[in-house]
């Protein structure tokens, strides 16, 4: 087996930096978004719940392209970031963001699955006995969507990690910048000299993806048997 | 329950069956950049032949060439790099004789016109899109021309590593970098970026498309003829028109 | 405790009406399921907000359409004891029992903890987690939680029904003791009509979103015993055993009864259908029933197809059912006397 070359340390390292900031950001938004769709009735919920799974059915190069519209220099998003002198696309940041989308609706499908067996006569218990709505979003609903963040924050750590479609349009393939584990396999697996260096990379990637969902397992198992 | 599993079996016996390879088919295996000029002149030979089918194969010229050892039907084999060319050799997958120059492809930076005119202009701009130089062959070569021109230590900071040419080309005509190294055949399709100056041929090698019939296509008879016609002379005009040089 | 409620709600077929006034501190809401009692407790805790209407409780408007008043569950300050415990998984029984105290504003707090927790008799459990306790030993810190939000209402929504026979009847006198002692009035929700009388003096009877009558839970189970397949359940305090000849004496105020089954108790309360008393006109020579009491007949009342009998015996009420022909045949009518015949075997002791 090949050793591995200081820009696949960094590859690794970033491709973990990005899926601890992916899932980190999006786990507050996760938890609004799946207590919404959960717990409160609105027109339009439908809507929600079709965007939210886009990223989903979609392949993640269209997600890519997207963002590439909406945060590249002419965006309509990426113009105001640039007046205030923020500059995302090729950067980290929007290896973070691509991820954190592709990963969101796992997130909240774990999250939602989570919120969904929570007896809501325990919502109604807590509203009589003097608590707010968000007193008892905070004091019932948060505590026992536990097993359901950590689940779904698992599973969406597990797919940043693998994130290449959006990832490679936003930020760009900059080896020690924005090259994940993915982008970096991508690119000795296309050169007839550096085969055994892939290989190298995809096992770390698959030792990486093993711990993480078996992780993931013992949450959900956790979770069945609460339920 | 039995009719599903019937109607799954038959489906995925249509699956594997749906594209049969016959006797009077072409399979071409050719890089990517080559596919307006490819679709062209089988079209014309197509109708000069009928009875022969193409049955063509775009893509990066590393994934073809894995494609081909891996045991997919192909007859004619057109890699945008001699790299891939030597690689398929060294497997006695290529026919050795068949093996020869199909044309020539030329690097060029292209851009929103005024950002620069020469290499030297380089140090200047903000962002520089390349291919990824370990697996696109036109980033290898632009890496290999800054060196030459000893920029690379300016421009490393500079540079926005695409997944092909084509990416590199988008990233240009959306504005979001300055300009981009790619093929000048590449740089003709473009809507908005421009050719802004050709790379000069001394800080990088020449870029080559060699082409070759494959093992199993040397036996095929319709395969060589159009092997041969695209060595002739309505192949080099159709080229031409596209920007590659033959010579 | 005064309440007035006039509202309509409706969702797909179903609908509930409410026009009723009602006051006193030991209320019932009588129905079978499917009789908009769980809407109308929903409605009055807040939980569901009624088409049209409005809600008063003492004075204070709790929801009115034409005002445009709706107030939230948690400024309404009615607690809710539920079916099912629902209490807290994720909290020991201590912060199950404070999470509604810790949201009373202190000038509100009247309820002393220790107390609490003494009359319940929870001082074991504090520190347990809440999965981990059977099933009375929930409901009991259910009804603690609730009642330390220092409600002036306290909404029990069929709080027995999940319970066995034996748990309920345990749980019963602490639902009973703990509103007198802290004073809160409640509003007691069930299917039973034996809880209804064991704990509510008032009740509103309602079938199919509709009220039907607002009466004494006594006065209920009399109209409903020619509907009833075990007829009027008398319900009959006993005092302590004493065995003999292999069965039980029980004293019943002057008298004495025999009953088959019991156990040397203090006190305890049977179950008696009023199908299974026989009147005699006079004085039997011999029967097999073993117990017979002279009593003297004090009303009469029609209930579907039967006629009750309203009999005193030596102070004590009991209510025999009989058809109309054996009331002429016998010539029954209030102040005649009349006797009795009970089985040892037709009484059941309700689990203490």
């Amino acid at each position: 087996m090949t050793p591995l070359s200081p820009t696949d340390y960094d590859a690794i390292r970033l491709s973990l930096q990005v899926a601890v900031a992916a899932t980190l950001l999006s786990l507050p938004f996760g938890f609004a978004v799946a207590y919404l769709v959960t717990f409160v009735k609105f027109r339009g919920k439908v809507l929600l719940e079709v965007f939210i799974n886009m990223p989903l059915t979609l392949p993640p190069v269209v997600v890519g392209y997207f963002l590439l519209l909406l945060l590249g220099k002419h965006g309509w998003l990426g113009n105001l970031l640039n007046e205030a002198g923020i500059r995302l696309i090729f950067t980290l940041k929007a290896a973070v963001i691509a991820s954190a989308i592709v990963g969101f609706p796992l997130l909240v499908r774990s999250l939602r699955i989570c919120m969904e067996g929570i007896d809501p006569q325990l919502i109604s218990a807590s509203r009589t006995l003097g608590a707010r709505w968000y007193d008892t979003l905070l004091s019932v609903i948060l505590p026992l969507s536990v097993p359901g963040l950590t689940a779904g924050s698992s599973l969406m750590f597990a797919r940043s990690l693998g994130e290449f479609g959006a990832t490679i349009i936003v930020a760009g393939n900059i080896p020690g910048v924005t090259q994940t584990i993915p982008l970096a396999i991508y690119e000795y697996a296309s050169s007839p000299t550096s085969e055994n260096m892939a290989l190298t990379l995809c096992l770390v990637s698959v030792a990486i993806s093993i711990v993480v969902l078996f992780l993931h397992e013992m949450m959900a198992k956790k979770m069945a048997q609460r339920s | 329950m039995k009719n599903v599993i019937k109607i799954t079996t038959t489906l995925v016996c249509l699956v594997l069956l749906a594209t049969p390879v016959f006797a009077g088919d072409i399979n071409l295996f050719v890089a990517a950049s080559l596919k307006e000029v490819i679709n062209e002149l089988s079209d014309s030979f197509a109708k000069k032949n009928p009875g022969v089918k193409f049955v063509k194969n775009y893509g990066a010229s590393g994934q073809l060439a894995k494609q081909i050892e891996n045991g997919a039907p192909s007859d004619i084999f057109i890699s945008a790099n001699l790299e891939w060319m030597d690689y398929l050799k060294n497997k006695k997958l290529a026919d050795v004789a068949s093996i020869g120059t199909f044309t020539y492809n030329s690097l060029v930076f292209a851009g929103t016109p005024g950002k620069a005119s020469s290499m030297q202009d380089l140090i200047k701009l903000e962002r520089i899109a390349i291919g990824s130089p370990k697996s696109v062959p036109a980033g290898e070569y632009a890496t290999e021309a800054f060196k030459k021109a000893s920029l690379d230590k300016q421009l490393e900071k500079k540079l926005v590593m695409a997944k092909d040419v084509r990416e590199c080309l988008m990233y240009v005509e959306r504005g979001e970098v300055d300009g981009a190294f790619v093929y000048r055949t590449d740089a003709l399709l473009a809507k908005q970026a421009k050719i802004l100056f050709t790379v000069p041929q001394e800080l990088y090698p020449r870029v080559t498309y060699p082409a070759a019939l494959t093992i199993a296509g040397r036996k095929n008879k319709d395969a060589a003829t159009f092997f041969t016609y695209l060595q002739g002379d309505e192949a080099k005009s159709v080229l031409a028109k596209y920007g590659f040089a033959t010579r | 405790m005064h309440l007035y409620m006039t509202s309509h709600k409706s969702f797909g077929s179903f609908s509930l009406s409410t026009d009723f006034t009602v006051s006193g501190d030991r209320i019932g809401i009588f129905g079978t399921s499917g009789s908009g009692k769980s809407t109308l407790v929903s409605m009055l805790a807040g939980l569901t907000d009624p088409d049209s209407g409005e809600i008063l409780l003492n004075g204070d408007c709790l929801f009115s359409s034409a005002k445009r008043v709706n107030l939230r569950p948690e400024q309404r300050r009615i607690a809710m004891v539920f079916q099912q415990h629902c209490l807290f998984p994720h909290l020991n029984v201590r912060n199950n029992l404070l999470y509604g105290f810790k949201r009373c504003p202190s000038e509100l707090r009247t309820i002393d903890i220790d107390t609490l927790v003494a009359v319940l008799k929870l001082d074991g459990l504090l520190d347990r987690g809440v999965t981990n306790l059977s099933g009375g030993e929930k409901q009991r810190v259910a009804l603690g939680r609730a009642i330390l939000a220092n409600p002036r209402l306290l909404l029990m929504d069929e709080p027995l029904s999940a319970l066995d026979d034996a748990l309920r009847f345990q749980i019963i006198p602490y639902l009973k003791s703990v509103s007198e002692k802290f004073d809160i009035p409640y509003l007691f929700i069930s299917h039973s009509l034996l809880e209804m009388r064991l704990m509510t003096d008032t009740v509103l009877a309602f079938e199919k979103g509709t009220m039907t009558g607002q009466t004494t839970s006594d006065q209920l189970a009399r109209n409903r015993m020619g509907l009833s397949s075990v007829g009027y359940i008398n319900l009959l305090e006993l005092g302590r055993s004493a065995p003999i000849s292999g069965l039980f004496a029980y004293p019943w105020g002057a008298s004495q009864l025999l009953l088959s089954s019991g156990s040397e108790q203090n006190e305890s309360m049977a179950e008696l259908s009023s199908k299974d008393i026989i009147l005699f006109k006079h004085h039997p020579e011999a029967i097999s029933a073993r117990n017979l009491l002279e009593c003297s007949v004090r009303s009469l009342f029609n209930s579907g197809r039967k006629v009750g009998v309203v009999m005193d015996c030596a102070g004590n009420t009991l209510i025999a059912e009989v058809v109309q022909d054996a009331v002429d045949e016998l010539g029954i009518t209030p102040g005649c006397t009349i006797y009795a015949a009970i089985k040892a075997s037709a009484f059941r002791m309700l689990p203490n």
